[in-house]
Order: C-alpha cells, then structure tokens, then sequence
C-alpha cells in the first residue's frame, strides 16, 4: 500500500488542507470532507475555546479520520513558536506541529534561522515536526538532521497563487532529502498540485486555492484527484523529456554491440 | 520652520498611488473595485478579522477642533476605574470581542501612563489581543507597554499637513507635529509588533494626505522589516464642538483611496470603522478592506450602558449589533472572525532578541 509516512502515522491521502480563509466552517467542513483528506492544519490563532461559533479546532476535531496539525502561524520568533507548539499540543493532543515563523506580517516569508532553532528544540521534545521553509536545500537537509517529519519548501508566496515558481530548487530538495518533501504554499490550480507530485512531492498542503474557489468542496475534490494522479504519475516512471527525436530503430544499429 | 524627514517628500514612494488617485481616473472606479477585491481574495481570503473600541478616559490636555474630547469641551469628564474596566471588558468578551483596542485621550495626569499600563495588564487576562490608541510615549513606555501584553499601537497623524494641523490643534502636546510623526517608529523601536496608521479624512486636501499616507507605510515598512502597518481610513464624523470638515471626503473617492491602497499595498490590512454608514461598511467589507470594528461604543463606560449621554469623542454611524453586523458579512460570504490572534505571540518583539538559545 503507498501510503505517506510521517514518524509513525500513515496516511493514504496525500493532500494536506489548510483551514483558514474560508467563508465560513461550514464551507471549511464540507471542503475537508470532499477532499478525503487525513490531515489538515489549523492555526493556534484560530483556536477559540470561549466561542464555539469563531472555532476553528473543535469542528475539526469531531471529524473521524482527521488527524489534526496545529500550526504556529503568528510567531515571529523560535521562542513564540516554541510556546505555541506546546500550548497547541496540550489544546489538541496532536503531536504534529507545522512550524510556521513568518516574522514580516505582510509576505508571510517564513525565517530559516528560527525556523532551524525552533525545530530543532521541538524535534527534541519529541515533536512530529513540520517546517514551513524558503525552497533552500541547505536549510532543508539541517532541518533533517535536526529530526524534523518532514519538510514543506513553498511553491511560491502564502496566497499569490504563483504556482511552482521555486521548482528548480524544489527538485534540487526532492532530489537529496531523506525526508518527506511537502510543498506548502502558492499552489492556485490543481494541474500544479498534479506537477508538484510527478516532480517527486510525498504531499501537497492548499489553503487559498480551495478556499477561495467559488465551490470549495468541489475545487477539494479536483485537488484530490490531482495530487493522486500526480503520485501515480510519480510511481509509474514518467518519460524523460528530450530535444529531440529518438529514433525506434536505433541509428547505429550497423555498428554492432560493443565488445 | 519644521525640519521634515526624506521620505515624507520622496515621491517616488507614492507614484502608483498618484496615478491611482488622478481625477482622470474616477471613471475608472468599478474596475478598481475588482482589482481589490481579487487582490483582497487572494492574500486574506474570505474572513474579516474583528475588533471593538474601548474608551477608558475621555480627559484630555489637547485643543484639537475637530475633537469631542478637547479639553475645553462642556461634555463631563469621566474615566473607568480599574473595576469598572474589567466589567466593561467582561461584557465585550460576552460579544465575542477577541481584539480590544483601549483609547484614551492626550495625557493628563488623570489618565497618563501608569493608568495605561495597568488597563493593558487587565485587559490582556481578558482578551488574546490588545491594542492601544492614546497619547505619544517614549520608546521606553512603549517597551512597557509590549511587556503588559500590548500588542499594536493606532496613532492618526490627524493631518500630514504641517501647516493645517498647527491650525487645527490650538494648544496642548499634540501641537507637536513631528512628536507625532515620528510615534509609530518610537512604539516600534519599544518592541510594539503592529502600528495602525491614517490621515483623519476632511481635515486636509485629501489626495494629498492619501500620498504621504503611502509614503509613512512605505518607510516604516522598509525601516522596521517586522512590523505589522495598517491604515484606517477615518473620516471627519459630527462630534461634540460642531467642527465642519474643510475638505469634505465623499464616498466614492474614500472608496477610491482605499481599492488603490489594496491595489498598491496587496498585504497590508486596510481598517473600517464604524464611523461609517453600514450600507458603506457592507459595501466595502472584502473590497480592500480586511479588519473591522464592531458594537463600538465611543462614550467611556459604553459597554454596561452607564455612560453620560452626549459625552463621546464622535458619534457612530453602524451602531448595528454585533450580531447583526456578522448576519451582513455572512451574507456577502465574508466570515467574521473574531479570534485571530493568540497571547503565545504578545510580548515586545525587538530585532536584537529573536533568536532562541
């Protein structure tokens, strides 16, 4: 069974949800379940104990099959992200935690250097965790020798809708990781979450695309089956490009084989 | 003769929204309203983040004629004490309200700093995000302030204009233009996260306070990479003194400031209050404008229906519920979101200190 490794959780899906920026949690809901999707994460910022109506978690939380994946959105810091993690974990219950250190409110760029001291500090503690990072390589393989799960280089900025524009880092990340790659961020169409897959991606993360779509459910369910083609894809061997034609007699078949 | 700083003058921080604001583009407005609303889709989704006002002191030392406040208004003067305000705050969380943003007015030694202090401490048991819109302080107050839980800080230049605003603000500190000026870089040097900012609208020629507007966002932006800028968009309400607005803003061109703040600025967070009308509030909800005020009472005590009728700094223009209000945003399929930050991340965010060892 191909199934997506993260410590000692499986899962069969391989298309991770944001919740945020939905219209409403009723949409988020029924997006999440169209998507058939195992994990999803949600913002610590977005937990409201003393309003059921502006919570996010315990909806979530009352889905069977979810396993949930608090996210640190708001540090700015490796100490705040650190505190966040712990608070989310003892809300939760969830050992994963998407480490997310954005400390410019305005890009959303997540910061390398507490990024790798915050993760290296919550993969000690025993933390599945899972870095949203810059599409660096070094960084990458750092973070994998801190312990992390996983990583999650972006595809291009939180909600521009760019697209892979990181793809030839990407493949340069994918290529030497030990570690499961996730692309988090920037995806806008499914065709993109299908590249993401073919290019060796264990799993894509979306928020905004589906979100934002005038049918979430619907735009969920095409992400879905996208990211499974792109894996099938993946597995099956995808032919190598080439500039030119490839002959299906060989031209220097006269030559004979060589001795 | 006041000594301005570069970048209130460099206007090549300001073309786009020039071009933006140019007569000849009002015909133009439907097809800015898509742009932000697109931009506005992308970056924030479709969620509104929700804030309410409270007013702890209306005492003020400051003449501005444009004010409710002003020292020599007949209103009474009143200020919570420190019960009264976790009663206020109690009934605003009841609301819902996630996000406070205290007020005062200039400082007086009615209500100064340490009066200030101890309402941010009390507010942050209550509430995970706390704001403040008060007087000019000192770096050092500042860091106080960030160390009591204070998240961001909303500072209105009032006008950009050095020579209105020494008309429009007759006696008291606030005569000093550039202290106030330069508040939003003290708050953030003090460990503030998150500084609102904004040209009261009707005061001054208004493109020409939309343009040095962008240009105080631009340079703190690139001066403090860090920190969080928003802009309000306040307009001149009627208010206690009678002051008419010099310069009156209609609605299509304020709509038109704020889709070409979005269209130039795609990630800041743009602020309605509401000062504003709810037709135009619902209007403009996700058209540009991302942050919103709710229920808000400007009377000091508002909130447990104790005030002194007639002593508020303007008067409100949506005094729909909070209920009511959500009801609107659901109907445009906007979510109103109410908590949208957590205490994990309050605390002074200075440069030097970031990194965990």
């Amino acid at each position: 069974m191909d199934s997506l490794q993260l410590g000692s959780y499986s899962f069969s899906s391989r298309l991770i949800l944001g919740t945020g920026k939905f219209s409403s949690t009723r949409s988020m809901l029924e997006a999440v379940r169209s998507s058939g999707t195992q994990l999803v994460t949600v913002a610590l910022r977005r937990f409201n104990r003393n309003q059921a109506e502006d919570d996010l978690f315990g909806p979530l939380s009352e889905i069977g099959g979810i396993t949930l994946m608090p996210n640190t959105s708001g540090a700015a810091t490796a100490k705040e992200a650190i505190l966040a993690a712990h608070i989310s974990r003892e809300l939760s219950g969830s050992p994963f935690v998407k480490v997310e250190i954005h400390p410019n409110p305005h890009h959303l760029m997540p910061d390398p250097i507490e990024t790798y001291e915050a993760c290296k500090i919550l993969a000690a503690e025993g933390f599945l965790v899972m870095p949203y990072i810059p599409a660096d390589p070094v960084l990458a393989k750092r973070l994998e020798d801190v312990g992390c799960a996983s990583v999650m280089p972006l595809g291009s900025a939180i909600g521009s809708g760019q697209g892979l524009s990181t793809a030839a880092m990407l493949s340069i990340i994918i290529r030497e990781s030990g570690i499961p790659v996730i692309v988090d961020a920037g995806l806008r169409s499914p065709s993109e979450a299908c590249a993401a897959m073919e290019m060796g991606c264990e799993a894509v993360l979306v928020n905004s695309a589906v979100a934002v779509a005038r049918d979430p459910a619907a735009m969920a369910g095409a992400f879905a089956r996208a990211v499974e083609a792109g894996r099938q894809a993946s597995r099956a061997g995808i032919m190598p490009k080439s500039g030119t034609a490839v002959a299906t007699s060989p031209l220097t078949s006269f030559l004979g084989t060589a001795p | 003769m006041i000594s301005l700083p570069a970048w209130m003058t460099d206007r090549s921080l300001s073309a786009d929204l020039e071009t933006l604001l140019a007569p000849e583009q009002d015909g133009s407005l439907e097809r800015f309203a898509a742009e932000a609303q697109a931009i506005t889709l992308r970056r924030f989704g479709r969620i509104i983040s929700l804030y309410a006002p409270l007013y702890l002191s209306n005492f003020c030392s400051s003449g501005c004629v444009y004010c409710g406040f002003a020292s020599d208004r007949k209103a009474p003067r009143r200020k919570l004490d420190y019960d009264e305000m976790e009663k206020e705050l109690t009934a605003m969380k009841a609301l819902g309200i996630s996000d406070a943003l205290l007020l005062t007015g200039e400082r007086t030694s009615a209500a100064g700093f340490d009066y200030l202090r101890r309402a941010v401490g009390i507010a942050a048991k209550i509430m995970p995000r706390v704001a403040v819109e008060a007087f000019p302080m000192t770096v050092a107050e500042y860091r106080a302030l960030a160390d009591s839980g204070c998240t961001g800080i909303t500072i209105y230049q009032e006008s950009y204009n050095p020579e209105d605003y020494r008309k429009l603000h007759l006696w008291g500190p606030k005569q000093d233009f550039l202290e106030r000026l330069e508040t939003p870089e003290r708050a953030l040097q003090g460990g503030i996260r998150s500084v609102g900012v904004g040209a009261l609208l009707g005061l001054s020629e208004p493109v020409g306070e939309a343009l040095v507007l962008a240009r105080h966002v631009r340079h703190l932006c690139r001066t403090y990479w860090k920190a969080g800028i928003s802009v309000s968009f306040p307009r001149i309400r009627p208010q206690e003194g009678g002051y008419m607005p010099a310069y009156p803003v209609d609605d299509r061109f304020l709509a038109r400031m704020i889709f070409a703040f979005r269209i130039a600025m795609p990630d800041v967070d743009l602020v309605l209050s509401t000062r504003e009308s709810p037709g135009f509030r619902d209007g403009m909800a996700g058209l540009g404008i991302t942050r919103m005020s709710i229920a808000s009472r400007t009377t000091v005590g508002g909130y447990l229906d104790t005030e002194t009728p007639g002593a508020s700094q303007f008067e409100v223009s949506d005094d729909r519920s909070a209920e009511a209000f959500c009801n609107a945003l659901r109907a445009k399929e906007l979510e109103p979101v109410f908590k949208n930050w957590d205490p994990a991340y309050n605390g002074p965010l200075i440069n030097e200190e970031t990194i965990c060892r």
